[in-house]
């Protein structure tokens, strides 16, 4: 009794564990079901060497050390690390704009929000191949552009040094709208007499952003690194579609999800492909745990 | 100060109109190749405007599948999903933030860790438990495991800790339980994240592909994504039938996010908490 | 006040909600009557889909008392969705399987063998892709070529000859040279790094192998292999095809359509898409492979249909099988044209499909073809094949050390094939 008297002494009234269980209780234990249970599963796959359709030997820290030694590993992680550290800029991108957005009086604002909007609605397929065509080497829009300045551009998506960087410049494109839709809720939140108050003390836009906005903005800023750092990490489906098997580039552009997609779709080697997902597993949680760490430092909640 | 408020504006609308233009140019395109034939859509150097115009490929999308049929499966997939997850990941949200018990933390970081897995690692497993409960190829083994979301949980969870607390510590001391508290106050004050949290389900849903796909074998079951992935063909795809498909496909979901704007502005006006 | 009007609402939705998943689980089950019954069929191409579902009908009314419901999944899904089904135990209990999958599924027990098909009426070729440790397991259904499909408006433009009869590898390189036109972006030929439609073509005309009959050795570390793959490689560093980084950006199939490209080498497949676009059909035509040291095989690759080993109505869907591969099931096809039936002796209706093109060049191609290469998994050293001869095809490495590393890679998948 005294841990809960405690409890509700530094934290407040609720504390209590049959409330949590009727909020919390069954989303939990529909993920437990659904989804963590599987990951356990998965995880002991990962100790055995397994056929596509179900059969599998025990084989101990076989599929591990075959991961360390596996030289498409080592560059896959790199290739990973990069496009996760390139897909950050899309954040403080998607905040700038939802700001923009957010201006007092702006004319047709609905209309530019529908436009931010459409590219989460467009067909990846139908941007993968845009985009393609963008970066085309002999006819792309891009190339012809850079020609009007004199520059030579070369094949974007083919070239080892640049396409990783190019497949990330989509990436950082297609999670705007989602940012910004976040953005523009937190954004909701922060009462218009803060900023009216601000603007009286003498402040400018960027003053006010920068002392009022984000610092208010700025649960929802954790929010979005998170689940994009999470979601960079996983990058698959983009990769797939703009870099083919063929591409000379694809030992450059390869993610990690790509090999365990790899392994366990294509090459059907189901416990090597556990294995993969769960060193990947451990990389995003220690990440994740370090940003809720650092949360103290800049995240402020009321 | 009057000049200061007049400049901003031209400045805003300039970034934003480029922007826009960025954002808005596949979209463009894939309007366009719905009008075109298909050897113009393989034309090299692309081809920007239809040149011929070809207007059958939105009858082709209807003949290739049962369009209307799935488009209502889709609908109700997307319904049951997004209110199972609007209740569900409210309620968990609000419990993360608010309500204090031990082991709390470790609790919201394992539900994080179902995100951090390839979402391929999931459809083997839920595949076996739908089928031993005998809802392969049913309404509800296709909304089942999509009602439980971590990241909505989080997404709430974050909109409820950026609440003032004091709103809740007056209500405690006027005597309301913590499902009062969270029914009567925090909700409505969370309309925008809620707005938000529906925006992404409902997306998510509609386009979601990998699961009905395998769990359904009936055509007449088929939500709408599965159907246009037929269309998908192995020698080679009729670009122009696809895109045609897909805009058709898009319409709800532009219709839902055009009158859940209309949701955000009022939501300002409701918040009379706010300063 | 609206909050309690939200509360009700919301109240009613749920329950509503609840009520509707409860209903619907109570009218879920299949209606099962005696006697009476359902197989599943599953395929992958929605284009045939009419002519399956023509063939469903004729069965049906030879054999009453069994239905035929067909399934449709995209190609690039069917796999993984097949193997998801087969693992739960609820696959379809007749479907469509290829080579690179055949022995995969045969020796893990998902297939049932068939008997009953008259082996006699297809080709060695293609029964044997469908054989595992001596029974056959797939009736054939459908079959496959390489021609080259080249187009006719580029050739008048250069004042060329079209491509005639017997022509060989020499031949085929001046035609390519006399067609390149770098002013104008054309190239004589698509040096594509594509298996089926090229280099598995050219390694046997050259007198190699990819994989011998066994499915147990690579053939890449003989010399005769680099012959096959030096015809394409060379192609590109004369100039004559685009280079590979150019073909990974523009789909050397867009580039032909679009009068980029002479002549491109592509599957019996195409004339049905070739032939039904009016501006694609009258400036193309298709000639016989060229002959290399060795001849002109093509690869050949055909769709079986096989019996789920675990099907609950295993000797219906055995029937089924046998029945959607033979006589009257291939004369469907061949009328659909979207497919050359297995089945000897139906092809011709498929060969007057589009007669602006000479589609015989596919089926003769039969006589001479060469298996397509499988293993018990396939799968594992295609990816390897791809990924070291893109580099090869970069002109990154050399085709010597490319294949040599590939020999030895592969060699060794299929070493672990054995365990």
């Amino acid at each position: 009794m005294t841990a809960t008297t405690a409890l509700r002494r530094r934290r407040g009234p609720f504390a209590s564990p049959w409330w949590a269980l009727l909020f919390i209780g069954p989303t939990a234990l529909g993920l437990l079901v659904f989804y963590l249970w599987p990951t356990v599963r998965t995880f002991i796959l990962s100790f055995t060497q397994s056929g596509p359709f179900g059969g599998s030997a025990f084989a101990g820290l076989e599929n591990y050390a075959r991961l360390a030694e596996d030289p498409a590993l080592g560059r896959a992680l790199i290739n990973t690390a990069i496009y996760m550290l390139i897909a950050l800029v899309g954040i403080p991108l998607a905040v700038a704009i939802a700001a923009l957005l957010n201006t007092t009086g702006l004319k047709g604002r609905s209309v530019y929000r529908m436009l931010y909007f459409l590219p989460v609605v467009t067909m990846p397929a139908a941007i993968a191949l845009v985009w393609k065509m963008l970066y085309n080497g002999d006819y792309g829009i891009l190339n012809q552009a850079l020609h009007v300045v004199g520059i030579q551009g070369g094949s974007w998506l083919t070239n080892p040094a640049t396409a990783l960087y190019a497949v990330a410049l989509v990436g950082i494109w297609a999670g705007l709208g989602t940012n910004i839709v976040i953005f523009l809720a937190g954004l909701q939140g922060i009462p218009d007499t803060l900023m009216e108050a601000a603007s009286l003390d003498g402040a400018g836009p960027i003053r006010t952003f920068f002392s009022i906005t984000v610092p208010l903005l700025s649960p929802s800023i954790f929010f979005v690194s998170v689940i994009n750092v999470i979601g960079s990490l996983q990058v698959f489906d983009l990769v797939y579609l703009m870099i083919g098997r063929t591409n000379p580039a694809l030992p450059d552009t390869r993610t990690i999800v790509y090999l365990f997609y790899q392994a366990g779709f294509i090459d059907n080697d189901r416990g090597y492909a556990a294995a993969i997902a769960f060193l990947l597993l451990i990389i995003i949680l220690g990440l994740t745990i370090v940003q809720f760490r650092l949360q103290k430092k800049w995240v402020h909640y009321e | 100060m009057n000049e200061v408020k007049r400049r901003q504006p031209w400045l805003v609308h300039g970034l934003l109109v480029l922007g826009a233009v960025v954002m808005v140019f596949p979209f463009v395109w894939q309007l366009l190749t719905a009008f075109k034939t298909f050897t113009g859509s393989v034309q090299v150097p692309p081809q920007l405007l239809p040149s011929p115009w070809e207007f059958g490929n939105f009858a082709k999308v209807f003949d290739s599948m049962p369009f209307v049929l799935m488009f209502v499966n889709s609908v109700v997939l997307t319904l049951g999903r997004t209110l199972g997850q609007v209740v569900l990941c409210t309620m968990a949200g609000y419990g993360f933030a608010r309500i204090p018990f031990r082991g709390r933390n470790a609790l919201f970081v394992l539900f994080l860790s179902v995100l951090m897995v390839p979402s391929q690692l999931y459809l083997l497993p839920q595949y076996e438990i739908i089928q031993s409960l005998g809802w392969l190829n049913s309404l509800q083994g296709l909304i089942l495991p999509g009602l439980f979301s971590a990241f909505g949980t989080f997404l709430m969870r974050q909109f409820f800790l950026s609440m003032p607390a004091e709103l809740e510590e007056a209500a405690r001391i006027d005597g309301a339980n913590v499902w009062q508290i969270f029914w009567r106050i925090m909700l409505p004050l969370a309309k925008p994240g809620i707005i938000a949290l529906t925006v992404f389900t409902v997306l998510w849903s509609w386009n979601d592909l990998l699961w009905p796909l395998v769990v359904t074998t009936d055509p007449s079951k088929m939500p709408l994504s599965v159907g246009l992935s037929q269309l998908v063909g192995l020698h080679g795809t009729d670009y122009p039938v696809l895109m045609a498909g897909a805009l058709l496909a898009a319409l709800p979901m532009l219709l839902t996010f055009l009158f859940l704007q209309k949701q955000f502005i009022q939501g300002i006006a409701f918040s009379g908490s706010k300063g | 006040m609206p909050r309690h009007h939200n509360r009700s609402r919301l109240a009613a939705l749920v329950a509503a909600a609840a009520l509707a998943v409860t209903g619907l689980a109570a009218c879920s089950s299949d209606g099962g009557g005696g006697g009476d019954v359902t197989l599943q069929y599953g395929i992958w191409d929605q284009v045939q889909k009419p002519a399956m579902q023509k063939i469903a009908d004729a069965f049906e009314k030879e054999n009453p008392g069994i239905s035929v419901k067909i399934q449709v999944t995209p190609f690039s899904q069917y796999w993984t969705k097949l193997q998801t089904a087969v693992t739960g135990g609820s696959a379809p209990d007749v479907f469509w399987m290829n080579g690179p999958n055949s022995k995969l599924y045969a020796s893990n027990g998902v297939l049932a063998p068939l008997d009953g098909v008259d082996t006699a009426k297809y080709s060695e070729g293609l029964t044997d892709i469908y054989t595992y440790e001596g029974k056959l397991y797939g009736a054939p259904k459908d079959f496959d070529t390489i021609g080259v499909w080249y187009d006719k408006t580029l050739f008048d433009a250069a004042g060329v000859a079209y491509p005639q009869p017997g022509w060989t590898w020499d031949d085929y390189l001046a035609t390519a040279k006399a067609l390149t036109n770098p002013t104008a972006g054309v190239w004589g030929s698509a040096a594509a790094l594509n298996d089926q439609q090229n280099y598995y073509n050219t390694i046997p005309q050259a007198g190699g192998y990819v994989i011998d009959d066994d499915g147990t050795k690579t053939g890449y570390g003989e010399p005769e292999a680099l012959e096959g793959i030096r015809f394409w490689v060379d192609q590109i560093t004369a100039g004559v095809s685009p280079t590979q980084q150019q073909m990974t950006d523009t789909p050397p199939e867009d580039a032909f359509l679009s009068g980029k490209v002479a002549m491109y080498w592509s599957g019996s497949w195409s004339a049905n898409k070739f032939g039904q676009d009016a501006t694609i059909k009258d400036h193309v035509g298709v000639a016989a492979l060229p002959t290399g040291p060795k001849g002109n095989q093509s690869v050949v690759h055909g769709l079986a249909n096989v019996a789920n080993a675990k099907s609950p109505h295993l000797d219906a869907a055995k029937k089924f099988a046998v029945f959607a591969s033979g006589k009257q099931a291939a004369e469907i096809q061949a009328t659909s044209g979207a497919v050359i039936p297995a089945y000897e002796g139906t092809q011709q209706a498929w060969i007057d499909s589009y007669p602006s093109f000479d589609l015989s060049v596919f089926t003769d191609a039969l006589d001479t073809a060469v298996p397509y290469p499988a293993s018990t998994n396939t799968a594992a050293w295609v990816t390897i094949q791809d990924q070291t001869l893109s580099q090869v095809w970069a002109l990154s490495i050399t085709p010597e050390e490319g294949l040599a590393t590939l020999a030895e890679k592969m060699q060794a998948s299929l070493d672990k094939e054995k365990k």
